[in-house]
């Protein structure tokens, strides 16, 4: 504590007049008091410069703890709005999945309606167990009325046959597995041959007439002469024709209407020579399938 | 318990092969799971349990294979047994060995379903066969073994096959 007494007698006085003028100067009228606040208003300004720059830390501390505090908010936010997209996109992928199954099952069921013999409906379980042949293990066998060498097709077109019936399974071994053959028909020439997978995943109608007019483009259906499949049922389209000198017969190159990669539910026909009908036409329920032949494996 | 357990085993793993494995095969070629599991247990159980094993595991593999040769009846048992013989010659059952053993075996054995083939009538050229089906194939198989031998380890890290040195 400052004592009075403490101050040298100079001083003293010094500071007791400085106390009387500041003591005159408030009780002086307040019109007479401009000096003093003009003195005010330049030490205002003084001050409020470093106040100006406390109040910027202060905002920026303010700014910085809002931030803080938004940035938590929004952690969670974005932890909880991933979470909604998350079961979003599980939702849509079930959903997309759902309406893909509804539209191949309603095209299976279009087809089972309209094919004049009776058919047994069948889901794709499996696929062969080696890389040496191409086939198909279907949830449905013997117990359902299924038996070898019937044949097996889609809204798209045949596909195969069976080869193995058990109770409840059956294999079916796919129209493009070169041990696979049925018989096939040009659609426009009405030329018979036999039709075979080969080992590039197509098929090829084989035993054609040389003089035939078949042509790049044409449609390939059965013949129902032989085999599990009634007669005018796709196979594929000619997408190339060979002529081999000294060859009796021609023989062109098919791509298949049916995508063998992505077979999920298939119709056996069960009874091909049970109904005179032909199949209803057009008779692909879908446009084909057009992909390349290292696809079909 | 062992037979129940082999049971089991080939109830598991050719189901697998069947349903779950196309998700997994590359340009349409698939591993073969039966093989890689009938040369493993020949490594790691010896040449008996692994030509009956290699019986069960091929005839159910040809069961549900749109081919009507037994191929896969006669050549598993013989490559599990070609696996068990090797283990008698084995010090230490290395990363190599069993990357060797298995692509052998897969290249071996995708050879003789080629020629078993070609006998039954579907001709492809051997090259095409070795190029899109026989190399691919055994490359899998091998990568697929050193997994599972990977797996065996991470689960019984202690468990190593016989060796020359141990086999009675």
């Amino acid at each position: 504590m400052i004592s009075l007494h403490s101050i040298a007698g100079g001083k003293r006085a010094v500071l007791l007049l400085l106390a009387l003028l500041i003591t005159a100067l408030l009780l002086l009228p307040e019109s007479r008091q401009e000096p003093v606040l003009a003195l005010g208003r330049h030490m205002a300004a003084a001050v409020s410069i470093p106040l100006r720059a406390l109040e910027w830390v202060n905002q920026g501390i303010d700014g910085m703890w809002a931030r803080y505090g938004t940035l938590q908010h929004v952690r969670e936010e974005n932890f909880t709005l991933r979470q909604e997209i998350a079961r979003l996109r599980q939702e849509n992928t079930r959903m997309h999945e759902t309406a893909a199954a509804s539209t191949r099952l309603r095209d299976l069921l279009e087809l089972k309606e309209r094919l004049p013999y009776p058919t047994v409906s069948a889901q794709v379980v499996g696929r062969d167990p080696s890389n040496w042949y191409r086939s198909i293990v279907i949830n449905k066998g013997a117990g359902d009325g299924l038996a070898v060498d019937m044949g097996v097709v889609t809204p798209a077109g045949i596909i195969g046959r069976i080869v193995k019936a058990y109770d409840r399974f059956a294999i079916v071994l796919l129209l493009i597995d070169p041990n696979n053959a049925v018989t096939g028909l040009v659609q426009r020439t009405r030329d018979e041959g036999i039709v075979e997978g080969t080992e590039k995943g197509l098929t090829r109608i084989k035993y054609l007439p040389l003089l035939s007019t078949v042509k790049v483009g044409d449609q390939v259906v059965t013949s129902g002469l032989a085999g599990g499949f009634p007669r005018g049922l796709p196979i594929g389209t000619i997408t190339k024709i060979e002529r081999r000198e000294a060859e009796l017969f021609l023989s062109a190159e098919i791509v298949p209407d049916t995508d063998f990669a992505k077979i999920e539910e298939v119709l056996v026909v069960t009874s091909p020579r049970e109904s005179t009908q032909l199949p209803p036409m057009p008779f692909p329920l879908q446009p084909p399938a057009r992909r390349d032949a290292g696809d079909q494996r | 318990m062992k037979v129940a357990a082999y049971v089991a085993l080939v109830l598991l793993v050719i189901p697998i092969q069947i349903v779950l494995l196309d998700r997994i095969s590359i340009a349409g070629i698939r591993p073969d799971l039966a093989l890689v599991t009938v040369c493993l247990i020949g490594l790691y159980r010896g040449e008996m349990e692994t030509v009956l094993a290699g019986l069960a595991m091929g005839f159910a593999q040809d069961l549900f294979s749109g081919g009507a040769l037994w191929g896969n009846l006669c050549l598993k048992p013989v490559l599990g047994l070609m696996a068990g013989l090797a283990r008698r010659n084995l010090v230490n059952l290395t990363w190599a060995f069993v990357l060797t053993l298995m692509l052998g075996l897969s290249l071996l054995s995708g050879s003789v379903m080629y020629l078993l083939k070609s006998f039954a009538g579907s001709g492809a050229s051997f090259f095409l066969a070795a190029r899109g089906i026989i190399l691919p194939q055994a490359c899998y198989d091998a990568i697929l073994g050193l997994a599972a031998l990977k797996l065996i380890r991470l689960w019984k890290p202690r468990r190593t096959p016989l060796t020359a040195f141990t086999y009675e």
